[in-house]
């Protein structure tokens, strides 16, 4: 299992991929916005989304769990 | 009667004794630490430190100084051939250098007083005479029991009172290529670059000894691996597999360096094909505004080709910085990765180039700054990690810097990250694209500052739109502010054009280095 955490605070802008997608590394999950700046939350490697722990519009801070994928 | 000739003279008879004790000598100090330890590290895939000298210097080059030498402890004499750390002179494509290679078979390199005599002669050597140093770090640390009690400690330590000063005369590089405690690990941090093979490990000191202080089991990994000095500490400038493109690393780093600081980089042919990708340099930049991308490709099209050395790749991320040539000259890049956190400038980011910074300026290497960044990223998590001091360090050493300082808005430009990215007067020449945007802070906020509106609030978008057309380039270069607006697909030709008129002409490419005393990490 492995976490997406959010690398910056902000909030949640968009989700792109929902529970039980099978996800390609390199695909982007959600786009948080920052900054005034969309940024893209990746997966690094390939998976199942087994989890997405935040709804569009939630406030979230550097670190926090966004996701969860099953390797 | 005629003298036979076969007969050797009596100098013949003695020189060849002494060449027979001499070989023997010889090749009892090349046995290193003996047969058996040795085909173990082969067999792991690891060099000896004698192949790390080898394969790090010009064919034949080595002069070593302390061949003989041995452990100043009388009972440790015969099991310590060069005390454990290999010193001498050595050709790195073509220009001197002095190398101290830790040899782990013999006594596991520890540290002891012969050995410290050698690395001290490298030092002087190297800085009295203007070449670089090399350490190849290997090392168990101080050699036990030798350092203890206070007779140990006073006749070890503390004899030497510039052991661990650093005035930047010379580039240091370094590779730690295993277990690395103790002065080993010191040398490293020093060092103006530091190359880690996976699977090394570089700590004050041992897992076992760390254990022992907090009484629990301590991962070796954990405590000083390469994933937590290229990721977290910035202690590693590069991570790579192998000894040999450690040593490899350590040949391209120094090659964009002056031998000295008292001389200009040195300047290599332009490479085929340099610049060919910029008549489509703007596919890098995504047409909105508030998207994201990678600034190492538009780096990696406007310098010259396959020379961007990035480092410190996977440390604060946000900020990109890495060696390169333009024109054949040695550059220093500084760039804001959109990618990461959309560009805004975080802690982690402020001391990486800061510390960038300070190796550019002490070696004479001009430095190009490629703008992209929405701001510093603020929030409590910044204020505690300390930002204000952080972000300030970087202003300081900014305005310190004496080296040639082009600066390139590619796009956002705000606040008080305009100023450290070379905003206004903090670089000798300041352009930008058409795409360029700068201002105080995002007119999104702006207009709620200001206007004290909402997105949803009726005007919203016509002040906007007013906001937007003042953070245009056109009115910061109509006062002169902005001294250039060029084309994305002429950056390189403007850049090697103004590093030619920015040349150091009165002082033949040399700074003033008011930096050469700053602390070695931040």
């Amino acid at each position: 299992m492995m976490d997406l955490k959010a690398e910056v605070t902000g909030s949640v802008w968009k989700i792109l991929a929902t529970p039980g997608q099978t996800l390609e590394a390199g695909e982007v999950v959600m786009i948080l916005e920052s900054m005034k700046m969309e940024i893209p939350v990746v997966a690094e490697h390939g998976g199942e989304l087994v989890e997405v722990c935040v709804t569009e519009t939630d406030a979230v801070a550097e670190g926090q769990v966004l996701a969860r994928i099953k390797l | 009667m005629d003298k036979d000739t076969t007969e050797p003279s009596p100098a013949q008879t003695r020189q060849a004794r002494l060449d027979e004790d001499y070989a023997r000598r010889r090749d009892q100090a090349l046995a290193m630490g003996g047969a058996e330890k040795l085909a173990r590290r082969k067999a792991a895939g690891v060099l000896d430190a004698r192949e790390r000298v080898d394969y790090l210097c010009d064919a034949g080059s080595f002069l070593e100084s302390g061949l003989f030498s041995t452990s100043a402890n009388p009972a440790d004499r015969e099991r310590s051939p060069a005390d454990g750390k290999i010193a001498g002179f050595g050709r790195i494509q073509g220009r001197d250098a002095a190398i101290v290679a830790n040899d782990f078979t013999v006594m596991g390199a520890s540290s002891g007083a012969t050995n410290g005599r050698k690395i001290g002669h490298m030092k002087r050597v190297a800085t009295q005479r203007g070449m670089p140093l090399v350490f190849l770090g290997e090392s168990s640390g101080a050699r036990m029991p030798d350092h203890m009690g206070s007779r140990g400690m006073g006749t070890l330590l503390g004899n030497d009172g510039a052991q661990y000063q650093r005035l930047r005369e010379i580039p240091w590089a370094s590779a730690t290529l295993g277990l690395s405690y103790g002065s080993s690990s010191w040398y490293s941090v020093m060092s103006d670059f530091h190359v880690m093979r996976k699977g090394a490990v570089l700590a004050v000191s041992s897992s076992l000894l760390a254990s022992l202080a907090i009484r629990e089991e301590v991962d070796p990994q954990e405590l000083g691996g390469w994933r937590l000095h290229a990721e977290t500490t910035g202690f590693a400038d590069l991570v790579v597999d192998t000894d040999e493109e450690a040593l490899d690393a350590i040949k391209r780093f120094l090659d964009y360096l002056p031998s000295h600081h008292n001389e200009a980089p040195p300047t290599r042919a332009v490479p085929a094909g340099s610049g060919r990708g910029m008549p489509n340099i703007l596919e890098c930049l995504p047409a909105s505004r508030t998207q994201v991308y990678d600034v190492r490709k538009i780096i990696r099209t406007v310098v010259d080709e396959d020379s961007f050395f990035e480092l410190k790749a996977r440390f604060g991320k946000v900020g990109v910085t890495g060696l390169a040539r333009l024109g054949g000259k040695t550059i220093g890049v500084i760039a804001n990765n959109p990618l990461v956190k959309g560009g805004a400038l975080d802690v982690d980011a402020c001391e990486k180039i800061t510390s960038f910074l300070v190796l550019c300026d002490s070696f004479n290497i001009p430095l190009i700054f490629l703008v992209d960044t929405p701001g510093f990223v603020i929030g409590t998590e910044a204020e505690r990690r300390r930002a204000p001091g952080k972000i300030m360090n970087f202003m300081n050493a900014l305005s310190l810097v004496t080296v040639p300082k082009l600066s390139v808005v590619l796009r956002k430009s705000y606040g008080q990250a305009y100023l450290n990215m070379g905003g206004g007067r903090n670089s000798d020449e300041m352009a930008a694209w058409p795409t360029a945007e700068i201002s105080f802070m995002d007119p999104q906020f702006a207009v709620k500052v200001v206007h004290g509106l909402e997105p949803s609030d009726e005007g919203f978008e016509a002040r906007l739109a007013e906001m937007n057309r003042g953070n245009e380039v056109w009115d910061i270069a109509s006062i002169h502010a902005v001294q250039s607006v060029i084309r994305p697909q002429d950056t390189r030709d403007y850049l090697l054009r103004m590093l030619e008129v920015h040349e150091l002409r009165l002082t033949r490419g040399v700074g003033q280095h008011l930096m050469r005393a700053w602390p070695t990490s931040f």
